[in-house]
């Protein structure tokens, strides 16, 4: 053990940390990519109580929120490759699934988890627009897809992007528990790093810090957007 | 012009509409009366195809559409053809008043835009907003909120616009700037249906009365028919609710 902190390890992790971001991102930026629409057109199913879609998307809603996301993970990690090898087998493809790069399990789990997240925060979103605003929109001529992407969903917007900072923020720190299925983000290579020497505490420091600061950057991006799209509240008030 | 067979609608088990005709004519102004929870809102909302009725047809000149299976082309057409104030406004909140008017002309009926906004503008100086064009619907009263509900219908230049109750969620006060700008479109010649309570509108500017009762028409005729020499009982009773013990009518 060292006395006090190693101070040139503590730098040079921070820079290790830091080339974590990258992966950390791709994962969120996919992630979102395919729950914001996912979750906004299962929010629909919910609202218009679409038959059949509707359950789907109550009952899946629940099973993702009432899991914790490493046991998703956990389960996505073992259970994806059993699959895959299996019907790669059947279908004589030659590829070994333990060769898949981690990075599309994450795609998945976070996907997955995002999506149900969404799915509420769209659905109390929705539901904030009284019905008056479509109804309106159709009865000046809009069809409901226009209705929808001019009026509905603007002022749905508003009122779901805070919650779509915190899911975005929660989804960048989710990604830390990359680390149990090998994903190069950033807890793990700045733990990987500090396995050398036991610099534990030096590591934890600059993850924290990595974190903040992403995650700082990330709501002030949103407070900005947001700032925007209200306009037409500023004096409502 | 626009003629209305035999409509019926049922929420549920609760039938609302038991077979209303109606029939209105190029520059009508036809005013309905009833008591709550006659129907009347729900009249107009299947009229419009926001809410489906259950059977029943509209005629819209050679147009003829079945209420219950209508296409999706036929609503279209006579969402064209028609424009709706509502109770409670529905401006777009989003929207500023200008936008408000000109969204129905742009994207509803790709009307160019330079040419919407010019269009939008006169509609909204002719209901006395001309200093108001980039209000957000939060900044502006009820009454001119609804001023712009109206404005927003005559810019479509609509064959009838549907008005439900469009001065009873207003601050009494507010109650007569909205219905001299209802005055002075009736006197431009558009054709109007209206559902109101404000029985001095009917008496003064509607060229016909409808009084609807459970979901039927009960008796209808020219306002003077109506309010002076009503022939049916539940007419009478109505009218006496309503109107103030001395109301005399005159014409
Ligand atoms: N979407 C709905 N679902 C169930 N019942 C409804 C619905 N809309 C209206 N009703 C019922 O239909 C009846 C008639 O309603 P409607 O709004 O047409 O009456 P109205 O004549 O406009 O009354 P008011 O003068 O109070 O506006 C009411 O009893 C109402 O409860
Ligand atoms: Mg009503």
């Amino acid at each position: 053990m060292s006395e006090g902190l190693n101070y040139t390890f503590l730098i040079d992790t921070f820079f290790i940390a830091l080339s974590g971001v990258p992966i950390t991102l791709l994962v969120t930026i996919v992630a979102l990519l395919i729950a914001l629409p996912l979750g906004f057109l299962l929010a629909l199913t919910r609202i218009n109580q679409v038959p059949v879609l509707n359950w789907f998307s109550r009952i899946y809603v629940s099973f993702v929120r009432g899991t914790p996301i490493i046991i998703q993970i956990f389960i996505v990690y073992a259970s994806v490759p059993l699959i895959l090898s299996l019907f790669f087998e059947k279908y004589n493809i030659n590829i070994n699934v333990y060769n898949i790069n981690p990075i599309w399990y994450a795609f998945i789990v976070f996907s997955f988890s995002t999506t149900a997240i969404l799915i509420e925060v769209f659905r109390s979103a929705l539901s904030t627009v009284n019905k008056g605003q479509l109804e309106a929109a159709q009865s000046v001529g809009l069809s409901n897809f226009q209705a929808y992407r001019r009026i509905v969903i603007p002022q749905a917007l508003v009122v779901a992007l805070p919650n779509i900072c915190t899911a975005t923020v929660n989804l960048i720190k989710a990604t830390s528990l990359g680390y149990a299925m090998s994903l190069q983000e950033i807890t793990l290579k700045a733990k990987v790093a500090a396995n050398v020497g036991y610099n534990y505490v030096e590591a934890y420091i600059d993850i924290f810090l990595v974190y903040i600061i992403l995650c700082s950057l990330v709501e002030y991006g949103f407070k900005i957007y947001e700032k925007r799209l209200r306009r037409y509240k500023y004096v409502s008030a | 012009m626009l003629k209305i067979n035999d409509i019926h609608k049922s929420f549920g088990n609760n039938e609302i509409l038991k077979g209303v005709d109606l029939s209105i004519d190029k520059g009508d102004v036809v005013v309905i009366l009833g008591p709550s929870g006659s129907g009347k809102t729900t009249l107009l909302r299947c009229i419009n195809f926001l809410e489906k009725a259950d059977s029943g047809q509209a005629g819209f000149g050679d147009l003829k559409v079945n209420l219950h299976g209508a296409s999706k082309r036929d609503i279209h057409t006579i969402r064209q053809k028609t424009a709706f104030v509502f109770q409670n406004y529905n401006l777009f909140n989003n929207k500023t008043a200008l936008e408000n008017v000109t969204e129905g002309l742009i994207v509803g009926r790709r009307v160019p835009k330079a040419d919407a906004i010019g269009i939008g503008k006169k509609a909204l100086d002719k209901v006395g907003l001309s200093d108001k064009y980039d209000s957000y619907p939060s900044q502006l009263s009820g009454g001119q909120q609804q001023r712009v509900g109206i404005a927003r219908a005559v810019a479509l230049n609509p064959d009838i616009i549907l008005f439900d109750e469009p001065t009873s969620a207003l601050d009494p006060e507010l109650v007569g700037e909205v219905l001299t700008v209802m005055k002075n479109i009736a006197k431009e010649g558009t054709t109007m249906l209206v559902v109101t309570h404000e029985m001095s509108f009917a008496k003064d500017v509607a060229n016909r009365v409808i009084f609807m009762d459970g979901g039927v028409v009960v008796e209808e005729g020219s306002p003077h028919d109506i309010f002076v020499s009503p022939k049916e009982e539940r007419t009478k009773k109505f009218l006496k609710r309503v109107l103030p013990e001395d109301y005399t009518f005159y014409i």
